[in-house]
């Protein structure tokens, strides 16, 4: 129980961290957020297709 | 996907479409963190066509003339699979009339109001709008007021508490 203790201001930290990059992400700008969206594309597409979902990775041109 | 935000703005100079605005994820991305998707879901208003039927086909024969195929439910435009989804009732027409105007790069374009985004999840109702609307309220400026009044326009009320309570 008391290393449950020890550790909860730094896990507090850790969410508090991880929330201030989330409100981050949600300020940057529209084309910043689009590469974004396509490299979680690039990260998630391979898992669904092996799911045998079609998932295809946007070819973004002139951004 | 600028180019494909070109593409559209032409389609609707040329008149093919009388009004369009991202919707669905990509403008949820626009007011919080990146939310993936895979397609870019975009509210159309069609012009009338002959016996008032509403259909799509006169545009994606425009864009099938300008080299862009049909994936499925999508049309790929530049890279970036479109959706075009028309607005089937009052809510999503509101929501196109009062859709943001801003620009991407170089190129205008329109994205709904988070608030319309909030209530058009409300309206759909999955588990997905669910978690959309969650993301909104933490992250979105909301125009409360603006919003209250759309879901009572809309008679979405309920449904907005159940899920905020």
């Amino acid at each position: 129980m008391e290393a449950v203790d020890k550790l909860k201001p730094e896990i507090a930290r850790l969410i508090a961290a991880k929330e201030q990059r989330r409100h981050k992400l949600a300020a940057l700008s529209f084309p910043e957020k689009v590469r974004i969206v396509v490299q979680l594309q690039r990260m998630v597409a391979p898992v669904l297709r092996a799911r045998g979902r079609p998932a295809r990775v946007w070819r973004l041109t002139g951004d | 996907m600028e180019k494909t935000l070109e593409i559209l703005n032409a389609l609707e100079r040329d008149g093919l479409l009388v009004r369009y605005a991202i919707g669905g994820a990509m403008a949820a991305t626009f007011y919080v963190e990146p939310v993936l998707t895979f397609d870019l879901d975009v509210f159309v208003i069609l012009p009338q066509a002959a016996g008032l039927l509403l259909t799509l086909a006169p545009l994606y024969d425009a864009l099938r003339a300008r080299g862009y195929t049909e994936e499925g439910e999508c049309v790929n435009i530049e890279g970036v699979p479109v959706q075009f989804l028309p607005a089937h009732n009052a809510l999503l027409e509101e929501a196109l009339a009062e859709a943001r105007e801003t620009s991407y790069g170089a190129t205008a374009t329109r994205v709904l109001r988070a608030e319309h985004l909030a209530a058009i999840a409300v309206q759909t109702g999955r588990d997905k709008d669910r978690e959309r609307v969650r993301l909104l309220l933490e992250q979105a400026p909301l125009d409360g007021e603006y919003l209250r009044a759309v879901l009572a326009r809309h008679n979405l009320e309920a449904r907005w508490k159940q899920w905020t309570s």
